[in-house]
């Protein structure tokens, strides 16, 4: 399948929407190859855009009707890239799906999930809830197919949920498949994974049940999250009154990731907003080493930091405890700015954790060339193979759109230059 | 010259004092580990880090800061400097992988080589722990602490005796601590020697 004139996009969030979008659109053919059984990347888990504080759903939904209204844009889900072969111009690639164990027939009814037996922790959520074996990714998932969890279905055994599907869209026996592409360029928008908090150990995150991630804290204010958009915490469910976010949880930490994500500071900023709609009560503090709010979003720090309930504190927290009996959390801290010391309480801890390129884990099946932090570099000696958004740099949504442009921009070069 | 003096800060209607590197340069020049300081970012995590934090006049951060803004007085008679207990929680912390610890001991060196005693107590523990690890290769725990209590003073040294004498026979009852003297390592000359060499390099002796 494919052509020396397609272009393989690996990757299906916004980077790779994106790229594929502006290429097949200009008359290109491309392929995308997503992991995740859906499309859509991580900013489907978002609830809100920073500076704007718009949902992401509209211009996710613009994508997937331009996706699908293309016949230029084909796509495998649960698939990844296992081998490249070839050079600029034709290249073999070997793609291995997993099973969906669904097929297109799937009208999104849920019959299947109602009488699945099986429970499973729900990635799409960071584990905060769980769905059954049987489920959909998430309200508004593109394809809009249910998909069953290989590793938890009980299989034949059970296949409750074959008895119940009036239009034959289960299929308990479906294979892993290898495809053989040929295609003329590649662009990599694999994306990024969020730092692995349980390394920091003074923060307790995995062992205090309400120290919890920014992109959890996503998930915990979407209306379609697991509290239906309440901020409740973790432990025993109460409205959150008092929320504390620690900056640079693993950035700019030679022990950890030693650069600056760039996004944190306004991520924070902005979940910070979620705090003060949602309970008007609350209070919130933002602990931070320096607030990196740059270019035109300064106005956004600064329409933002007016807010009295919330405190910026120039502190770079050392050690958070749990009060075992309350499951509230003390903060110490030292205030750089007045030099006294911090103890302060709070209901929740969000940490604003970094972004780590999906490459820092997994590499390009090819001779690619990738910075010490496992970002890939933009080489103009290496042609053939593109990368695009957060696996070349941390970036926002906003400037992963024009990264992927750019990078169909190159793909396509390739592909004509032969 | 080393007189560098920087911009003026608060030079509209502020106290308008110069920034003085001076102390800045001596301290990376002559202070063991001195020159990490130019790593820190001022984040705080070594202050709310160190168990002595209730005690310590100023934070590692602070000492840092005095030293940049050239606050030599300040810097070399401080607590701090002799507080530091090596737990090595600061530096472990550190984003910048600035050796808190060593920079520290580092000051408190230089502090006494200086003729300052910020800590007179700390000073006495410290060469009488040093004399044993140097007459032994190990410590006598009775013999540091009999030391150390009539460095005091024989009035004092027994005042101080009796008040510690429930720690000693704890530390007795738990075989913490012999009741016969403890014996010299092996080839305690050697260890002399090298440490002698450290001290003559300026690395070692009794803070």
């Amino acid at each position: 399948m494919g052509d020396k004139k397609s272009i393989l996009i690996v990757g299906g969030g916004m980077s790779g929407l994106t790229s594929a979008i502006e290429a097949a659109e200009v008359g290109f053919d491309v392929v995308i190859v997503e992991k995740n059984p859906y499309l859509g990347g991580r900013v489907a888990q978002l609830y809100q855009y920073f500076p704007k504080l718009c949902p992401p759903n509209c211009g996710l939904e613009i994508n997937f009707k331009r996706t699908k209204s293309s016949p230029r844009i084909s796509f495998y889900t649960l698939a990844e890239v296992e081998q490249i072969s070839g050079e600029e111009g034709n290249y073999q690639v070997t793609i291995k799906t997993k099973p969906r164990f669904i097929n297109d027939q799937c009208t999104g009814c849920n019959k299947c999930a109602e009488v699945c037996p099986v429970e499973r922790s729900n990635d799409f959520n960071y584990g905060l809830d769980k769905t059954k074996a049987a489920y959909l990714p998430y309200a508004m998932a593109f394809p809009m197919q249910y998909v069953i969890d290989g590793s938890v279905c009980h299989g034949k055994a059970c296949a409750k949920c074959v008895e119940v599907c009036n239009y034959q869209a289960i299929d308990l026996e479906m294979q892993p498949e290898t495809i053989t592409l040929n295609v003329g360029a590649i662009v990599w928008a694999a994306g990024w994974n969020p730092y692995d908090a349980v390394k920091l150990e003074n923060y307790g995150f995995g062992q205090y049940a309400n120290v919890i991630t920014n992109v959890m804290m996503e998930r915990l204010c979407a209306d379609n999250g697991p509290t239906q958009g309440k901020i409740l915490r973790p432990s025993d469910q109460k409205e959150v009154e008092k929320v504390a976010f620690i900056q640079c949880a693993g950035s700019r930490d030679e022990n950890h990731l030693a650069y600056c994500s760039g996004i944190c500071c306004l991520a924070s900023l902005k979940q910070s907003t979620y705090v003060r709609e949602k309970n008007p009560n609350a209070q919130a503090f933002i602990y931070f080493i320096d607030i990196r709010a740059q270019g035109k979003l300064e106005d956004f720090f600064v329409k933002v930091k007016q807010d009295e309930k919330l405190s910026l504190v120039k502190s770079k927290i050392a050690l958070i405890t749990e009060d075992p009996a309350t499951k509230n959390l003390i903060l110490e801290g030292e205030d750089t700015q007045s030099g006294e010391r911090i103890r302060e309480t709070v209901d929740m801890v969000v940490l604003a954790t970094g972004m780590e390129p999906a490459t820092a884990t997994v590499k390009v099946p090819a001779e690619v060339a990738y910075d010490d932090y496992g970002f890939i570099v933009s080489d103009q000696d290496q042609k053939g193979i593109y990368g695009a958004g957060c696996i070349k740099r941390p970036a926002d949504v906003a400037g992963v759109v024009q990264d992927a442009t750019g990078a169909a921009l190159r793909a396509i070069q390739s592909v004509v230059r032969r | 010259m080393d007189q560098v003096v920087g911009p003026k800060y608060g030079s509209r209607g502020g106290a308008g004092k110069a920034y003085n590197q001076s102390f800045a340069r001596e301290v990376y020049r002559n202070v063991d580990s001195g020159e990490e300081i130019k790593m820190c970012m001022q984040c705080g995590v070594c202050a709310a880090s160190c168990p002595l934090k209730e005690k310590m006049d100023f934070s590692p951060r602070k000492i840092f800061t005095l030293i940049r803004a050239g606050q030599r007085e300040k810097v070399l008679s401080s607590q701090a400097i002799m507080l530091c207990t090596s737990c090595y929680s600061c530096k472990v912390r550190c984003p910048r992988k600035v050796p808190v610890v060593d920079v520290m001991h580092g000051l408190a060196h230089y502090a006494l080589r200086q003729g300052y005693k910020p800590r007179a107590e700390t000073a006495l523990f410290g060469q009488k722990f040093w004399g044993n690890i140097y007459r032994l290769g190990r410590i006598d725990e009775k013999d540091v602490a009999l030391r150390y209590f009539l460095g005091h003073g024989l009035g004092q040294g027994i005042k101080l005796m009796m008040e510690n004498k429930n720690m000693g026979i704890g530390m007795l009852w738990y075989k913490r601590m012999k009741i016969l003297p403890e014996r010299p390592i092996k080839n305690v000359k050697s260890l002399r020697k090298m440490l002698d060499k450290a001290k003559a390099m300026g690395k070692g002796g009794a803070v």
